[in-house]
């Protein structure tokens, strides 16, 4: 695993973004997941730009029930692929939890978030803590990784590469 | 304590005794794979195993065709024939090709899933056959494709909401519309991480069709399933699609009268009236007299939610009660769930007055909720659909949705402005 601190800015977004919105539907027939990162949050009121624009290392901010919607793995990809080493939000839709998990894809449950931050904020994040800090205003936050079995399984890098460690155990 | 109906299903799963917050492995009795996201999970199995690997189980693994069918651009033919030649190669003989219908409804009705079953799926909205008693998710790739391997997943148990309905629907108003109630009270993560179970005479009483709309839109409130316990006429009727052993099953998962659920909810449906969820979310409901008289351009009765033959029934009388005329200027489309359904419409002699009053009856898919295939909404225009979604931009950049039930939709085509289906009716 690379370094636990993470180090960016910031783009914000608000409450129940699907994954519409994230990734549409219009381009669910793409496969490789290396061509996906160009339609991220296409479809996002005044985050339309976001694709052009982002830099490798900014983190995405949302408000509660990030990803709710589709069951489609693409919304993770297109953040992953794109460079995007976290997403933060107050809450994450089920699917999208699980799809970040299985993918090793780091997660962040930190209460209030949306607010606390502007776009282009610098920021930090600590992944094995869950020490967040506003570096433009100073605030600083705690956020909530994974436990339990997902810790698990994002320590492996993803669900495929547990199960491979699992039975490479048994071998 | 006792145990509720899916933490029997998980125990029986798993093989063992669980309670929220356990995370467990549970044998996969089906996990099947649609058009879309399912290529997705046949490169990435065959990537992950070498072009060697085996699936489990060929006769647990069932794949769909359903999101684009038939296929309308090359991409996506080429995505759905490698599909049917994974199929091949696997020795899968569970393929339900673009002639079949949407995934969930088409493994019901061919007895594929039963109650008691754990199935996996490509679609977020799997959960609606919890109106079945079956416990199903909506995955993606890297779940199927982790299932393909082992049989097995891991899974969260969740905490169950025990929801109780109670009341008698008032003629024009229906099981949709209490959904929408639901919805709308429960908020877009209102089930968040959690799962619910439905009791009481209303559900007791409903059809196979209500049943299934009722579980269809726990994902909007971010839930993980819906339980239904099958009884009476519905039991039967997934006996004779499953065999004897689902009496048994049935049986088995019944929940113990002092089950443990996070939370109690009572609802009376007697007094609610005709509901829609506003643009551009679920959750935003209003009754049908709030929004009465917007103007309409395109109307789509179907989807996984409300396209059973009981949909279209419901919205073929609002039609005979207008003598069988739309608005001219509103575009509506009639999609029903399966073949199955679609042949039921034409025996009941639905197709040829629909198709009399312009009305574009289609094959049955999912195309109408995207804004890949056909019935795109363009920019500007407002549609009311029964689908389960109107999430800003969903089926056309632009475009504003409102969700309703088959008679809304029906008496607001009649009419080409959103329409009490009462009015209608009197």
């Amino acid at each position: 695993m690379k370094s636990n601190i993470v180090k960016g800015r910031t783009w914000v977004f608000g409450d129940d973004v699907d994954t519409d919105l994230i990734y549409h539907n219009k381009y669910l027939a793409i496969t490789d997941p290396k061509e996906m990162p160009q339609y991220a949050f296409e479809y996002y009121p005044g985050k339309e730009h976001f694709a052009r624009e982002v830099k490798e290392g900014d983190v995405v901010v949302a408000g509660k029930n990030f990803g709710c919607g589709s069951s489609r793995e693409h919304a993770v990809y297109c953040l992953k692929e794109g460079g995007i080493p976290v997403v933060l939000a107050e809450s994450f839709a089920r699917i999208y939890y699980r799809n970040a998990v299985n993918n090793g894809y780091p997660v962040l449950v930190v209460p209030g978030v949306s607010s606390k931050f502007s776009d282009g904020d610098d920021i930090e994040i600590n992944l094995e803590t869950g020490e967040v800090i506003n570096l433009t205003t100073g605030e600083k936050m705690h956020g909530d990784a994974v436990t339990d079995l997902e810790k698990d399984i994002m320590s492996h890098g993803g669900l495929i590469e547990y199960l491979k460690a699992q039975a490479a155990r048994k071998n | 304590m006792g145990k509720t109906s899916i933490e029997k299903i998980i125990a029986r799963a798993s093989g063992r005794d669980v309670k929220p917050g356990d995370r467990v492995w549970c044998n996969i009795d089906i996990s099947s794979a649609r058009d879309f996201a399912g290529p997705n999970c046949c490169l990435q199995f065959d990537q992950v195993t070498e072009g060697k690997g085996k699936v489990w189980d060929p006769d647990k693994v069932a794949f769909t065709f359903d999101l684009q069918a038939p296929a309308h651009a090359e991409k996506v033919a080429n995505n759905q024939k490698i599909i049917r030649e994974f199929a091949k190669r696997q020795g899968i003989k569970k393929v339900f090709d673009i002639n079949w219908g949407i995934g969930q409804h088409v493994m019901l009705e061919n007895g594929v899933v039963k109650p008691g079953h754990v199935v996996l799926g490509t679609d977020s909205h799997m959960n609606l056959l919890g109106g079945a008693g079956i416990f199903a998710t909506g995955v993606g790739n890297t779940d199927i494709v982790a299932s393909w391997i082992l049989g097995k997943l891991w899974f969260r148990v969740p905490e169950t909401l025990k929801i109780t309905v109670k009341g008698q629907f008032q003629k024009g108003v229906c099981m949709r519309d209490f959904l929408t109630h639901l919805v709308g009270e429960l908020r877009a993560d209102g089930l968040l991480y959690k799962a619910a179970e439905f009791y009481g005479p209303v559900i007791e009483n409903s059809s196979l069709a209500e049943r299934i709309t009722l579980c269809s839109m726990v994902t909007e409130m971010s839930g993980k399933i819906a339980l239904i316990q099958p009884n009476g006429e519905v039991l039967d009727w997934l006996v004779e699609r499953g065999g004897e052993e689902v009496r048994a099953s049935v049986e088995s998962m019944k929940a113990d009268p002092d089950a443990g659920y996070c939370e109690e909810l009572e609802f009376d449906v007697t007094e609610l009236e005709p509901l829609v969820s506003a643009p551009h979310a679920p959750d935003n409901v209003k009754t049908v007299r709030e929004v009465a008289g917007t103007k309409l351009d395109q109307v789509h009765i179907g989807s996984c939610s409300n396209g059973r033959f009981e949909d279209i029934a419901a919205a073929f009388e609002i039609l005979k009660a207008a003598e069988f005329k739309i608005a001219p200027h509103v575009r509506c489309i009639i999609t029903p769930t399966t073949r199955e359904v679609m042949t039921q419409c034409a025996k009941a002699g639905f197709i040829e007055k629909f198709l009399e009053a312009g009305i574009v009856f289609t094959n049955p898919t999912c195309s109408l909720c995207t804004a890949e295939h056909y019935g795109v909404v363009p920019s500007d225009d407002v549609a009311m659909s029964t689908t389960n979604r109107n999430f800003l931009g969903k089926v056309g950049k632009g475009s504003s949705t409102f969700l309703a039930s088959p008679m809304t939709a029906m008496a607001s085509a009649v009419r080409g402005e959103i329409t009490d289906p009462r009015d209608i009716l009197r």
